[in-house]
């Protein structure tokens, strides 16, 4: 075979998508079926009488009104957990090292894309341009965003980690939690120079908050809405394009093939002739990249960023990477999406299914407790293999 | 080149009666300026910094014994009195220092990085908070709606009762906790703590439904105190009131007296961390931390050695958290952020991971640098803002700064600094954790043969 | 009776079959080598037998009991204390507390006795260092009992090792390649030091080690292992004149291309 031409291969761009319409469709259907028998199963009991007297709907259908909007909405920000994990396991899998400072680095890319779309909107650019212009600008921001995110990720590895690669398992990732902690700082320290404000919105612009509708299903007397907001859609197919991108850059070009040589023995790997402190770069660089588009699609799907958003987002992503299998990219797919759907649903129905009693206001923390679980019954992940420790 | 010129004066006068007579002059010279001046934080630092002295000359035990008594236990209390400030900053200091002196046990000493250790001091805080208030009969109230003369639950003297309880309980909850996770490496522990921080102060912030059990966000208030008896009041009138200038309230006293129970905590801490470092627990954690494999082939449980680190450190916030509460008579959930406990962290890493010296004074640097320098510094900008200077040559307007940049507002990048720059340079720490030389009288005789 | 004995005991790591189907007994009070060629899979069956790896079949029993539901440190108080390999200490403890944690399993002190310092603790503290100082002669070591472990030279941190591993007295010492890269003297003395260990405490020994001198000096008995699987048993003068063994030890060369195949 000649190394130098490469044939697309055909299979690697077409496999994970197959996996993510599994993991997607799986995930929904297994957690639609939860929510609707746990609704049968309530609808008799107290909690269907309360809704019955509020709202004149039984627990059952008000559980099947919201699904469709539920599953979408977990999809989206399972699309962008998964984009984040792939940045701490591919980290992970290289380097056994957790990078802590990954979630700012996804903040950086938010607020870089913010920035420009900000900028473009004050010169007046956003509210004349057109459809396709605005897709433009758009696709702009999140390329801006990658590269700084990705530059930052590449700088932080060179500076605050690689001195440290000899030393023991904590002291990288206690550097790490610093370079987190300073990032935040420092973000807020420029926002608040340069801007005066370091809540930053995304502008609104295009037709990114219009919905589709794809119609009305009839459900006995009521009518379930089926509609998805383009934001959503844009944000779930850039996400799909990037995890088909990375999984092809890994599974199917050599630079994947010395990253994956790099992860399973860095010492024999640097024998074989692997440069291996530019493998680590460049894995460095793809985390950042990733992260910081996720950055920029987390903020038009949400609007409102600050320098601290990166915090929940990073370890329900850190929380997802470990529930798939941390060090498997297949599995931070899973696991992003797999989280992402859980928190939707657990955010959209634990207040109606415990009567108020613990509602959406505990859905940040639910990645946790889901992270303990998975520690204590399948520390090796969903997707992971065990590895023994080597004496 | 410098360095060691400054550690060859260092050398030159730490040997026979100088460091008697330049720790005494340290104090008298800090006593003096805090005395004569006292608004200023400069002389406050002077004083505080005759801790390091007496820490770092070469003396007699006993005179540092007796020196740092009459420092801690008389000097402090008056001028802490004069100006409740220098106290409150003080004491802060050493609430710090217990609650780095305890983490120092887990991270330090056992190598297991806790990321969400204030969570333990929340448990302390919050159960003498719930006990020690009315929060009982307000359980079935929401926040803001109780009625107003509710009685409390138990007298402000179980406060003492409650010390001992927040340790069981503390410790409980490190050992569920840990059970799960110790099992696992060490990197997944300090995300699973992490997250175990942000559960904690979640439910403190929400668990004011179903049953109001913390009151949310606006917190607990009002927590009692242990009794303050007139008497004592009165005495130290008596035998301080001259010193001090003006009669010393009850409300000051029961600052001196939590100072009191923080600097107890502390030694008690010392005591127990420095007992059990010299047995062979102590020994199995620092061979658990330097090679787990190693270890547990020679016989050491893994996770019961993780466990009692875990449980004893997680004990002692505990403590310091009832302490904490009966101090403030105030506990909302803002005390017991991810960013406390990186502030402890960051305290260990810069005293040195596993030195107990180190833990203290790690916290104390972090302490001032935080509530002396930095809010020092914000003043002064402020106060810069205020006025009509410009920077020269640029030709910037104080004024035209923007608030953002107060330096009391940039406590992480301060942390992030400190545990960067701490273990690119100095791994080890200010004070490097020094293990103890034994006599070994038998093989010393074989040696010299 | 046998001290250790194995049964079909077996690890695979995901295709490579490490150890394989390895029988074998183990009579208290012998010296017993285990040679055989690089990657035989020697060090994954001594990490099998201490409870590092867990078995993937088989059957260990050691002193009447089964060791297969045991965690490593339980396996190491029942009296199976090892060397590793690559020597493993404790580098920045002092050369007396890597022998103290030796000892742990038979250290007492209750948390009432070690906060109070009582005098139990007391003088089972200095007991322990006494005989902690007495193991650091015993192997040849003076002098150096507060070094740091990592401070001390190649040779003597091997012997530091054993010291270590005696001190909890154990019924069955496992050495792994105690002499690899030891000098001719070193590794004479060493060769002493373990018939010493044996006849002076009566401890059971089994050694990994590729310097043939001191196999066939010291072992009463010796085993060969080729690609996990035991391929002969018997005194070093039967295995000297085994063809098996000389084909894996001599093949090697020609079989070189094989373990590969068989490695990937
Ligand atoms: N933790 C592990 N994971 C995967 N493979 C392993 C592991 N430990 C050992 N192996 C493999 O098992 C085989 C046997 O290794 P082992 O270390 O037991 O050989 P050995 O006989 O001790 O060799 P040497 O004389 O070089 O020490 C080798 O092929 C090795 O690569
Ligand atoms: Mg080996």
């Amino acid at each position: 075979m000649n190394r130098f031409v490469q044939s697309i291969n055909v299979n690697e761009l077409i496999r994970p998508l197959g996996q993510l319409m599994v993991f997607s469709l799986g995930s929904a259907i297994a957690l639609s079926g939860i929510a609707l028998m746990l609704a049968l199963v309530l609808d008799q009991t107290a909690v269907g009488l309360a809704l019955q007297d509020k709202y004149n709907v039984t627990l059952y259908t008000y559980t099947l009104i919201n699904l469709p909007q539920v599953v979408i909405d977990g999809l989206t920000i399972g699309f962008v957990y998964a984009a984040i994990a792939l940045g701490y396991t591919m980290v992970y899998g290289v380097l056994e090292f957790i990078n802590f400072a990954h979630s700012e680095i996804f903040a950086v890319g938010a607020f870089i894309g913010v920035e420009f779309l900000i900028a473009m909107d004050s010169s007046g650019l956003l509210r004349s341009a057109s459809i396709g212009m605005s897709y433009l600008l758009l696709i702009l921001a999140i390329l801006l965003g990658m590269v700084a995110a990705g530059g930052l990720a590449v700088t932080v590895e060179r500076v605050a980690y690689r001195p440290l690669r000899g030393a023991s398992r904590l002291v990288p990732l206690i550097s790490a939690i610093g370079v987190s902690f300073l990032l935040q700082d420092v973000i807020r320290l420029v926002e608040g120079l340069t801007t005066g404000d370091f809540n930053r919105i995304f502008p609104s612009f295009g037709n990114f908050d219009q919905r589709l509708n794809f119609g009305k299903l009839a459900l006995g007397a009521t009518n379930i809405n089926l509609g998805i907001s383009i934001k959503s859609i844009i944000v779930i197919v850039a996400a799909m394009l990037m995890l088909i991108g990375l999984n092809y850059l890994v599974n199917a070009t050599r630079i994947g093939k010395a990253i994956r040589a790099v992860a399973q023995d860095r010492h024999t790997a640097s024998l074989m002739g692997i440069n291996v402190n530019r493998i680590i770069s460049i894995t460095f660089l793809v985390g950042g990249l990733l992260g910081g588009a996720a950055g920029v699609l987390y903020a038009l799907k949400f609007t409102r960023i600050d320098p601290f958003v990166g915090f929940f987002p990073g370890l329900k992503a850190f929380a997802a990477a470990v529930l798939g299998g941390i060090g498997n990219l297949t599995g931070a797919l899973l696991g992003g999406i797999v989280l992402g759907m859980l928190e939707t649903f657990a955010g959209s129905y634990m207040g109606v299914f415990t009567m108020g009693a613990a509602g959406s206001e505990y859905k940040d923390i639910f990645a946790f407790s889901i992270l303990i679980l998975v520690l204590i019954f399948r520390p090796q992940g969903l997707m992971g293999e065990n590895v023994g420790q080597k004496a | 080149m410098i360095s060691m010129t400054i550690r060859q004066l260092f050398e030159q006068i730490n040997r026979g009666y100088w460091p008697y007579a330049i720790i005494l002059a340290h104090i008298v010279l800090g006593t003096a300026m805090v005395y004569s001046t006292p608004r200023s934080s400069i002389a406050f630092l002077v004083l505080i910094t005759s801790f390091f002295s007496l820490y770092y000359f070469k003396a007699d035990i006993r005179f540092k014994i007796i020196v740092g008594a009459i420092l801690a236990l008389i000097v402090i209390p008056i001028v802490g009195v004069r100006n409740i400030f220098y106290l409150e900053v003080i004491f802060q200091v050493c609430v710090f220092a217990a609650l780095a002196l305890g983490l120092n046990i887990v991270v330090g000493f056992a190598g297991l990085l806790d990321l969400g250790y204030v969570a333990f001091y929340a448990v302390g805080a919050y159960l003498w908070a719930f006990f020690g208030s009315q929060q009982f009969y307000v359980l079935h109230f929401a926040p803001g709606t109780q009625p107003s003369n509710l009685p409390f639950l138990l007298p402000g003297d179980a406060f003492y009762l409650f010390l001992f309880l927040a340790i069981i309980v503390a410790a409980f909850t490190g050992i569920l906790l840990g059970l799960p996770v110790l099992r696992l490496r060490g990197d997944y522990l300090a995300i699973v703590t992490l997250g175990f921080g942000e559960v904690i102060r979640v439910l403190a912030n929400n668990l004011d439904k179903p049953l109001n059990f913390t009151n949310g966000p606006q917190g607990i208030t009002p927590i009692q105190r242990p009794t303050m008896p007139e008497t004592v009041v009165e005495w130290f009138n008596n035998v301080f009131g001259g010193m001090i200038g003006h009669k010393a309230s009850t409300a000051d006293l029961y600052n001196v007296m939590f100072y009191f129970f923080a600097l107890m905590v502390i030694i008690v801490i010392i005591f127990v961390t420095r007992r059990v470092d010299d047995s062979k627990i102590g020994r199995a954690w620092t061979a658990v931390r330097e090679d787990e494999t190693a270890a547990i082939a020679m016989g050491i449980p893994l996770v019961r050695m993780k466990l009692a680190a875990f449980a004893l450190g997680a004990s002692f916030a505990g403590v310091m958290g009832v302490l904490l509460a009966a101090s403030r008579t105030f506990i909302s959930p803002e005390s017991f952020s991810f960013m406390q406990s990186i502030g402890v962290l960051s305290m260990v890493i810069l005293g040195g991971s596993g030195s107990i010296p180190g833990a203290i004074l790690g916290a104390a640097t972090v302490t001032l640098l935080n509530l002396q320098i930095l809010q020092g510094f914000s003043l002064y900008l402020s106060e810069l803002r205020q006025s009509d200077a410009v920077i020269p040559l640029i030709n910037f307007a104080w004024r035209d700064l923007s608030t953002q940049l107060d330096p009391a507002k940039y406590q992480r990048l301060l942390f992030g600094l400190i545990l960067i720059l701490m273990m690119i340079f100095r791994p080890g720490g200010l004070i490097p954790a020094k293990r103890r030389k034994r006599r070994l009288a038998s093989d010393q005789a074989t040696a010299e043969q | 009776m046998a001290l250790l004995e194995t049964i079909d005991i077996t690890k695979v790591f995901g295709g490579l079959t490490a150890v394989n189907k390895v029988n074998f007994k183990l009579e208290p009070g012998q010296i017993v080598s285990i040679i055989g060629p690089n990657g035989a899979g020697k060090t994954t069956f001594f990490n099998t037998l201490t409870g590092i790896y867990s078995p993937d079949g088989g059957e260990i029993n050691f002193n009447g009991r089964s060791l297969l539901k045991l965690r490593p440190d339980q396996i190491a108080a029942r009296g199976i204390s090892r060397t590793f390999q690559n020597i493993r200490l404790f580098g920045e403890m002092s050369v007396i507390e890597n022998i103290l944690v030796g000892m742990h399993v038979h250290l007492r002190q209750s948390p009432i006795a070690t906060l109070l310092h009582l005098k139990g603790f007391k003088n089972e503290e200095a007991e322990a260092e006494n005989k902690a100082v007495e193991l650091m002669h015993y192997v040849g070591l003076r002098g150096v009992g507060n070094e740091l472990a990592k401070n001390l030279p190649y040779g003597a941190q091997r012997r530091l090792e054993i010291a270590r591993a005696l001190a909890a007295d154990p019924l069955l010492l496992l050495l792994d390649e105690p002499a690899a890269g030891m000098n001719p003297q070193e590794t004479e003395d060493v060769t002493k030091l373990f018939r010493s260990i044996r006849d002076d405490r009566g401890t059971t020994i089994l050694l990994i080690e590729h310097d043939m001198r001191v196999v066939m000096n010291i072992s009463e008995h010796i085993i060969v292992m080729d690609y996990g699987e035991k391929i002969a048993e018997g005194t070093p003068a039967e295995i000297r004149s085994n063809p098996r063994v000389i084909e894996a030890y001599l093949g090697r060369g020609a079989v070189a291309g094989q373990h590969e195949e068989k490695l990937s």
